[in-house]
């Protein structure tokens, strides 16, 4: 116990000590500054009052940064400090956990979708596709990743980093669900080949065994066909259309925003401007023909 | 069990044969391919009569004196390019009806900008369209004219003729999406999950690379690949390529949607509906179709996998017209103004109904009696008769402007 606190005392002592020396560097350099300047009297100095307020102003700071730093160094403030960085392994264990947890669940879906690899894809079967690796990435993206990018964000460029933030994680969402979309349209591909390959091994035991390659492109062409049709009407194709056409949408909403923020450093108009400027020409040509149409 | 012999050597020597084909086919596809190709389209001669923002009015005159009293207005779709009617000689609609002795006029929409994004139905059809129906008529003297319309066209021509009914005297309205509770047809089918809000307010206008996708994905395997594997097969014919890279062209020759087009059409029509049930409202008016009471004919595709029958065939019995009549051709969406059948079958068609239905009265006076209130004929008349004289030159002055001459 005595141990402790005398390790406490002792790790104390040395921020305080770097405060106090801190402190007295930057008490000195506006006074060596007076004294420089009193100094050269034949050089245009300061007017009077500037410098006066000048001196209140350094001043008044030299005295708050005192007070701070007496308030930071005492033993207290240094121990609640210290105690908060004792607490920093945990903050980091738990977001080392958070993430392998993610990935856990990740790895947990792989293995499930590498133990159903070996059966054979059903034909014509569209339904509870939504077990797939392109889901459950997204699903661990919108789980363990996206709340990084919703940090609230501090000081004079927050709104602008918040809205770099937030197209960088609406570009991910965009991504993860152009996947599945593409995933989906890649389903009746695989599943026409199966068909196909069970139609080859029946004409082959029956030996109907077409001579001309046309005939396997066009019973091939046709199988496909069908898959598509059967795809395009189940509701996860739905689902996941509409969900990559939001996503599309909210991914270029995000990144015109961003740009409209670089381009107002620029000399030329944004377009949320000339949108505005085109409405109202919009509104007043409609007005002007209507008050057209009652002129007789 | 019973072995059966597979006639190997027959289908190793046929792949033979098939690489050695495709080996002269490529030969001879360079040579078709690197000669010059005629895949002009729409090359009919067309004067602009009229212009208003974006849109323009082409007139074709016909080569042989007139035989219809009255001209027809053709209303393309805002989707795709009206020269999918005159997309090549010999497979032109708008030929067909010139051979006919008919005047036509067809409305060509133009490529909306961003500044169209506002535009919506109001300003489509009791603005452009209202502009152009009476230009044509002033023009020809006549308180009535045709007007047919194409896919979303054939739409806005419905809305059009329940609003203005005293100036249309017959409809004719082709591949016309008006019933929208139909589970036939994909588009349907997806258009009901469609953010229409979000899409508009991202994009403004809807790109019509996006739109053009949403179609391919109708039907990839034909549309994205056996589309091509038979260019492939073919392409050492040149008339072949020639229609094929026609077609190409028209098909992605296509311009942006207004916005605000988009989402009424989407909303109001696709998801809720509202035009059969007389619920629609245009530019403050609600549109009922029972107000359509001039000849309809209602055309469109059995096979059609953008607009199916189901979407169509119900018009006629919402209109409240005596005379209305269904024609399910056996072609689909875009075959039935291109295919070499129904070029036989779609036009004359148009062209006899038309015919059937054409007063005698000399050209550019009227003789038919109008029903219409006293009130609203002294409006046509006044429409007539008070124009400015520097308005109805300046039309004339318009007259000889020949754009395009083969």
């Amino acid at each position: 116990m005595t141990q402790n606190k005398s390790d406490v005392f002792e790790s104390s002592a040395m921020p305080a000590d770097w405060l106090k020396s801190m402190v007295g560097l930057w008490e000195g350099l506006p006074r060596l500054w007076f004294e420089l300047s009193k100094n050269k009297p034949n050089e245009p100095g300061p007017e009077k009052g500037n410098g006066q307020n000048f001196k209140a102003s350094a001043d008044a700071a030299l005295k708050s940064w005192q007070a701070v730093a007496a308030a930071v160094s005492a033993p207290e403030s240094v121990h609640t400090a210290l105690k908060s960085a004792g607490a920093m392994p945990d903050i980091l264990l738990k977001l080392a956990q958070n993430t392998l947890g993610g990935f856990l669940q990740f790895q947990q879906k792989c293995v499930e979708h590498g133990n159903r690899l070996g059966k054979t894809a059903e034909a014509y079967k569209f339904e509870n596709i939504d077990e797939n690796l392109c889901r459950a990435w997204t699903e661990m993206y919108e789980k363990e990743f996206r709340q990084f990018f919703h940090i609230p964000q501090l000081g004079l460029t927050r709104t602008y980093q918040e809205k770099f933030n937030q197209a960088l994680d609406k570009y991910n969402i965009y991504q993860a669900t152009l996947s599945e979309f593409i995933r989906l349209l890649s389903l009746p591909m695989t599943q026409s080949m199966t068909v196909m390959q069970e139609k080859m091994s029946e004409m082959v035991e029956t030996g109907n065994m077409p001579e001309e390659s046309q005939v396997y492109y066009q019973m091939w062409i046709k199988i496909l066909e069908g898959h598509y049709m059967t795809l395009f009407q189940s509701t996860d194709y739905i689902q996941t259309l509409g969900r990559t056409v939001n996503a599309i949408s909210e991914f270029a909403m995000a990144k015109d925003a961003v740009f409209e923020d670089m381009l107002s450093v620029l000399p030329i108009p944004k377009r949320k401007e000339i949108d505005d400027l085109e409405r109202e020409i919009y509104e007043l040509k409609k007005r002007l023909s209507a008050l057209e149409k009652k002129t007789p | 069990m019973t072995q059966f012999n597979i006639p190997v050597d027959l289908i190793l020597s046929k792949l033979a044969d098939d690489a050695g084909k495709a080996q002269n086919r490529a030969q001879k596809a360079s040579e078709v391919l690197l000669d010059s190709l005629e895949t002009e389209l729409s090359t009919t001669p067309y004067e602009v009569v009229y212009r208003e923002d974006r849109i323009k009015v082409k007139y074709y005159q016909p080569k042989i004196k007139p035989q219809y009293q009255t001209p027809l207005l053709v209303v393309y779709a805002l989707i795709n390019r009206e020269t999918m009617l005159d997309l090549q000689p010999g497979r032109s609609v708008v030929q067909s009806f010139l051979d006919s002795g008919m005047d036509v006029y067809m409305i060509d929409w133009g490529y909306p900008t961003r500044k169209d994004r506002f535009l919506g139905f109001d300003d489509h059809i009791n603005g452009y369209m209202e502009n152009v129906v009476n230009f044509v008529r002033e023009r020809h003297g006549l308180a009535r004219i045709n007007l047919m319309g194409i896919c979303m066209g054939g739409t806005f021509c419905a809305i059009y003729s329940a609003l203005h009914a005293e100036k249309i005297k017959n409809l004719i309205t082709t591949v016309t999406p008006t019933c929208f509770d139909t589970n036939k047809g994909l588009l349907h089918t997806w258009m009901r999950g469609i953010d229409a809000d979000r899409m508009v307010d991202t994009f403004g206008n809807i790109p019509a690379d996006m739109m053009n996708f949403g179609f391919l994905l109708l039907n990839p395997a034909r549309l994205m690949i056996d589309k091509y594997v038979g260019f492939m097969e073919n392409m050492d014919s040149k008339n072949f390529v020639e229609n094929f890279v026609r077609m190409e062209k028209w098909i992605f020759d296509s311009p942006d949607l207004p916005g605000e087009v988009f989402r009424q059409f989407i909303k109001d029509c696709y998801q809720q509906n509202l035009l059969v049930q007389g619920k629609l409202e245009v530019g403050g008016k609600k549109v009922d179709l029972k107000k359509i009471t001039m000849p309809v004919l209602n055309i469109f595709g059995k096979y059609d996998h953008l607009v199916p029958p189901e979407a169509c065939e119900g018009f006629i019995r919402h209109v409240g017209s005596q005379d209305a009549e269904n024609v399910c051709l056996d072609t689909g969406h875009i075959g039935i103004y291109v295919s070499s059948k129904c070029q036989s079958e779609f036009a004359p068609k148009i062209a006899r109904w038309l015919k059937e239905r054409d007063s005698i009265a000399p050209l550019g006076f009227e003789k038919e009696k109008d029903s219409r209130p006293k009130t609203e004929r002294m409006k046509t008349e006044k429409l007539k008769t008070d124009r400015p004289k520097a308005e109805r030159l300046k039309t004339e002055r318009l007259k000889p402007q020949r754009l395009k001459v083969v």
